[in-house]
């Protein structure tokens, strides 16, 4: 899902770039060029050596833009006309007033970030017609993430308030986060749970209060996480998108009515919970026992309104 | 080395030392690496503004005189080219590099990595060492974001294939107002051209890319304009009242407005509009929740549980 859209990097537009970039970093060295222009040394070296035949028309010594570079370390001179920075286009205004605005959803609302990073992108929208989204909104307080990211940094375990969305119920329980990762568009954390003794994935959006416990000596020795998967076979009756969501299907866009697919399950809990929030319009053919839960706890509820 | 490259930046460097428009035949008889018949020139000479151009260099063409038989002439003004001349400072070139790496991989991250660059030769950046380094998860964004944003600031429609409830494709042509990311999904929104009503689009449920009709005309975005995400406080709700079991429903309890407590089940009550989206909820809650009201929402749910029992009787 994640394509990233390959733009050919134009030689004409870097060595525009790398003039003021040259012109400000006098006896840059190379590899350093080549770090922050993200490319090899060889197609530094190339650039170089096309920007040496360029200047003004003339083309004397006088005319050319004169570059030194045969000691590892780049020096310019008489380059002034290209010595200024281009301007930005649309596209990388954008891509600057979303990279703002997420940054200013990370960054705890206590500090002079804000202010400062409201400012830049007020300045950035001003100075182009580029719209700043409506809303960055994770569903994650930047508070929480700042204390489980120390967490992790600096080794600490975190007592948190919890909801167990598949057994619906809150706990308080203590956990040594490992690292925060991205799973489609939740954030989770992979830590290992003092309370169950054992490596627990848990999202930060279901997370409602975390304090630190400072450092714990608790050395987990395995790095798997226990997660038991168990398959599902599924047929789809209508409401597809919503289903092709829930189970988050993939490469499956040809599905149709009356149509099954298999996908896993955390927990039979979670199973027999998403199938009956489906209303009906997806049916379990297997496993039989998650089938015959579905049935009886579906009746259960349905006893209440006889 | 490449004598094209070559050939346009010395193009680029003489269009913008000069301080009057210079002619086709000035630029051909001093600009190195114009060779070969008229003709031939002519034609490097077209791809050559059309690459300038296609890299947002702006080249301005004099006006034609009908008194005198001038041959038009060509320049590019510096303050076109160049990034405003106050510039930002070392602090803001640092927030905005930490703004263009939370790109890294992902839909806008060449386009990010390009203003780097630009931005690399502004002044020299200064690190912000206490900025967690750290972006979070919207990082989701379908790779026509930049589409859709240049035809937002354009004012010009787009085409694109959508997915339907039922995962039939339809084609839309919508005149985008907004744009925004919610809980880890980005949306668009704006006026669809053939139903003639506000619709919210949620981007990963179009199909391929999104593309700008040839005979798009320009519109405008309308002053009163909100968001579809906004206008969630609208009048139009009913209130939900539910008996939950203890210790259970903390989804349903946190939307709540009114608890009130009973010995095995409490009362919540909150308000709703989309009817689906609760039934949905509720029955993911079985036999820990029973709808008391309204009547509508309780008959769907009852509905909704006979047709999981039949699916699966």
């Amino acid at each position: 899902m994640h394509m990233v859209k390959k733009i050919a990097d134009n030689q004409v537009a870097r060595l525009l770039d790398l003039v003021p970039y040259l012109t400000l970093n006098q006896g840059v060295a190379l590899e350093k060029i080549a770090n922050d222009f993200s490319t090899s040394k060889s197609a530094v070296l190339d650039d170089l050596n096309t920007l040496w035949m360029c200047g003004l028309p003339g083309y004397t010594p006088l005319e050319l833009i004169d570059l030194s570079f045969d000691t590892g370390y780049v020096s310019i001179r008489n380059a002034e006309v290209l010595s200024a920075p281009r301007k930005l286009n649309n596209a990388e205004t954008a891509a600057l007033i979303i990279g703002l605005s997420i940054l200013r959803e990370s960054v705890s609302p206590s500090t002079n970030h804000i202010a400062l990073i409201d400012e830049l992108a007020r300045k950035l929208a001003t100075k182009s017609q580029v719209v700043a989204p409506e809303t960055i909104s994770g569903g994650v307080a930047p508070e929480l993430r700042n204390i489980i990211h120390s967490a992790v940094i600096n080794g600490e375990s975190v007592r948190i308030t919890y909801h167990s969305f598949s057994r619906d119920e809150v706990n308080s329980r203590v956990i040594l986060p490992l690292r925060i990762f991205h799973e489609g568009s939740n954030e989770q954390i992979h830590a290992y749970c003092e309370s169950s003794q054992d490596f627990r994935v848990f999202r930060l959006d279901r997370i409602s209060e975390a304090v630190t416990q400072g450092r714990t000596d608790l050395s987990p020795s395995t790095n798997a996480a226990a997660v038991s998967d168990q398959e599902l076979k599924i047929r789809v009756h209508s409401n597809l998108r919503k289903i092709f969501e829930t189970f988050n299907v993939k490469g499956r866009s040809d599905l149709k009515p009356g149509d099954e697919f298999v996908s896993s399950a955390f927990t039979s809990e979670w199973a027999v919970r998403t199938i009956c929030s489906l209303l009906g319009t997806a049916e379990v053919l297997e496993p039989l026992n998650i089938r015959e839960l579905v049935l009886s706890r579906a009746q259960k509820a349905l006893n209440q309104y006889q | 080395m490449s004598r094209k490259s070559e050939r346009l930046v010395n193009l680029v460097i003489a269009l913008l030392a000069t301080k009057r428009y210079l002619t086709k035949s000035e630029i051909f008889r001093t600009i190195e690496g114009y060779e070969g018949s008229s003709e031939s020139m002519e034609r490097m000479f077209e791809r050559d503004k059309d690459e300038l151009r296609a890299l947002g260099i702006e080249i301005e063409v004099s006006a034609l005189d009908p008194l005198f038989d001038d041959e038009i002439g060509y320049r590019i003004r510096f303050e076109n080219y160049a990034l405003d001349h106050d510039g930002f400072s070392a602090n803001e070139i640092a927030y905005m590099s930490l703004a263009a790496q939370v790109w890294k991989e992902e839909a806008l991250g060449d386009i990010a990595q390009n203003a780097m660059r630009k931005l690399a030769g502004v002044a020299h950046r200064m690190d912000i060492s206490e900025i967690p380094a750290i972006a979070p998860v919207i990082i989701n964004a379908p790779r026509f974001l930049n589409e859709i944003i240049d035809n937002i600031s354009k004012r010009t429609s787009i085409e694109f294939t959508y997915l339907d409830s039922e995962m039939r494709t339809h084609s839309r042509r919508v005149n985008v107002y907004s744009y925004f990311s919610f809980k880890g999904n980005w949306y668009f929104s704006g006026l669809d051209v053939a139903k003639l009503e506000i619709r919210t689009f949620r981007c990963d449920r179009v199909v391929g890319d999104v593309s700008t009709p040839k005979n798009s005309d320009r519109y405008e975005i309308p002053e009163n304009y909100v968001t579809d995400m906004q206008s969630k406080e609208s009048d139009d709700h009913k209130v939900a009242q539910l008996s939950v079991r203890k210790g259970r429903g903390s989804q349903l309890r946190n939307l709540s407005s009114k608890i009130e407590l009973g010995e095995e089940f409490d009362t919540i009550e909150f308000a709703y509009v989309a009817e689906g989206e609760l039934v949905s909820l509720i029955l993911w809650h079985l036999d820990d929740v029973e709808v008391i009201g309204p009547v509508s929402l309780r008959d769907s749910v009852k509905n909704s549980l006979q047709s999981v029992v039949n699916a699966h009787g």
